[in-house]
């Protein structure tokens, strides 16, 4: 019995891998093909990364960062957006997810491209709890340039919609905890406010960063 | 010589379930750790590999513990394209069989923490099972 599951076991694991090195494979060709023909024809389907062959410019929103300012638009435009939905009383999803952009974001700046045009924006969708104050406590634990926004809920609804990204908070009056619902994907916008690609969890920060890599790659200079 | 490799083989995994079935090793508990707390947070989440080595279905029932205010088994699920926790109040564990507690999935959601949490610390937390096993156990307190 145990002889077998072992076997199986391996057998997992190296399709796993396989299929980590056949992807990787295909997005560098993909990378080559798209440079050869100048179009965005062929997209290979991937579980970590859908990538919109029509990226859709977002309009207008507007929220209060972690150090009381505007967070709006204008503040998405000429950098690359990493954009996670969350709530700081949250104790399994959001940490996790946080640690693992912090450790993408490592990989991305050591790239030769760099970090410095990439930002990565926690938004709460509840701020009822959380404050500015309590937002820029919260992501600069996990790395100090992220930032923290949140805004009314009518103003969360506006970007979340374009995004897809559900979001359900049941505040109940007196209680200090209570459910809130969210969608674990991590959004990418780029230069142009466009909604590009979406990381479906569970995230991994080296495939984040590869598959961001050939991304910023494919915009190339085109950029901003 | 192939034929020896299934017999060896074979007689190894007769072995070895037969040593499972006799040899009543009871719940074990691998790499359990804490989430350090963010600053200013008063939750966080412990992760852990729980192990059944008997040959009976045991039931996780509570767990409990004199660092936090609370101690609840909590699991992360997927609703309508969100995610979101939900309570677990017993969870079973299969005969010789072992399920993590992991990130995105389950987890011991812990409240209010008595002192600060830092990496390299170590709480403990105490497994209830039903029919009265109860397992003490030290978590490592990670970033």
């Amino acid at each position: 019995m145990s002889v077998r599951y072992f076997v199986k076991k391996i057998s997992l694991k190296f399709s796993v891998m396989m299929t980590t090195v056949v992807l990787a494979a295909m997005l560098v060709w993909l990378a080559a093909a798209y440079r050869e023909n100048g179009s965005r024809a062929i997209f290979l389907p991937d579980q970590v990364m859908t990538l919109f062959p029509d990226p859709k410019p977002l309009t207008a929103f507007a929220f209060t960062d972690h150090e009381n300012r505007v967070f709006d638009l204008s503040r998405l435009k000429g950098k690359w957006s990493f954009l996670f939905f969350g709530y700081t009383h949250c104790p399994d999803i959001c940490p996790t997810t946080l640690a693992t952009l912090a450790r993408a974001h490592e990989n991305i700046a050591k790239s030769t491209a760099g970090a410095k045009d990439v930002q990565f924006v926690f938004i709460s969708v509840d701020p009822n709890r959380d404050t500015a104050s309590k937002l820029g406590q919260y992501v600069s634990y996990f790395d100090a340039t992220f930032l923290g926004v949140t805004g009314d809920d009518a103003q969360l609804g506006k970007l979340a919609g374009q995004l897809g990204a559900a979001y359900q908070v049941e505040v109940k009056p007196g209680a200090e905890n209570y459910p809130v619902y969210h969608a674990a994907a991590v959004f990418l916008v780029d230069p142009r406010a466009r909604y590009l690609a979406v990381f479906a969890p569970p995230l991994d920060a080296q495939e984040v960063g590869r598959r961001f890599e050939v991304l910023r790659q494919l915009d190339g200079p085109k950029a901003i | 010589m192939r034929w020896r490799h299934s017999v060896f083989a074979g007689l190894m995994s007769a072995l070895t379930a037969l040593a499972a079935a006799t040899e009543d090793a009871g719940i074990t508990v691998r790499d359990a750790w804490v989430r350090e707390t963010p600053p200013g947070m008063a939750m966080t989440a412990g992760y852990m590999v729980l192990q059944n080595k008997t040959s009976r279905r045991q039931v996780l029932v509570a767990a409990r513990s004199s660092g936090f205010e609370t101690v609840t088994i909590h699991r992360t699920v997927a609703k309508e394209g969100m995610t979101g926790m939900e309570h677990s109040p017993q969870i079973q564990l299969l005969p010789n069989a072992s399920l993590p507690f992991a990130p995105g999935g389950y987890h011991l959601m812990l409240l209010n923490p008595k002192r600060t949490l830092h990496a390299g610390d170590r709480v403990e937390i105490t497994l209830e099972f039903r029919g009265g096993l109860v397992l003490p156990v030290a978590y490592e307190v990670r970033r």
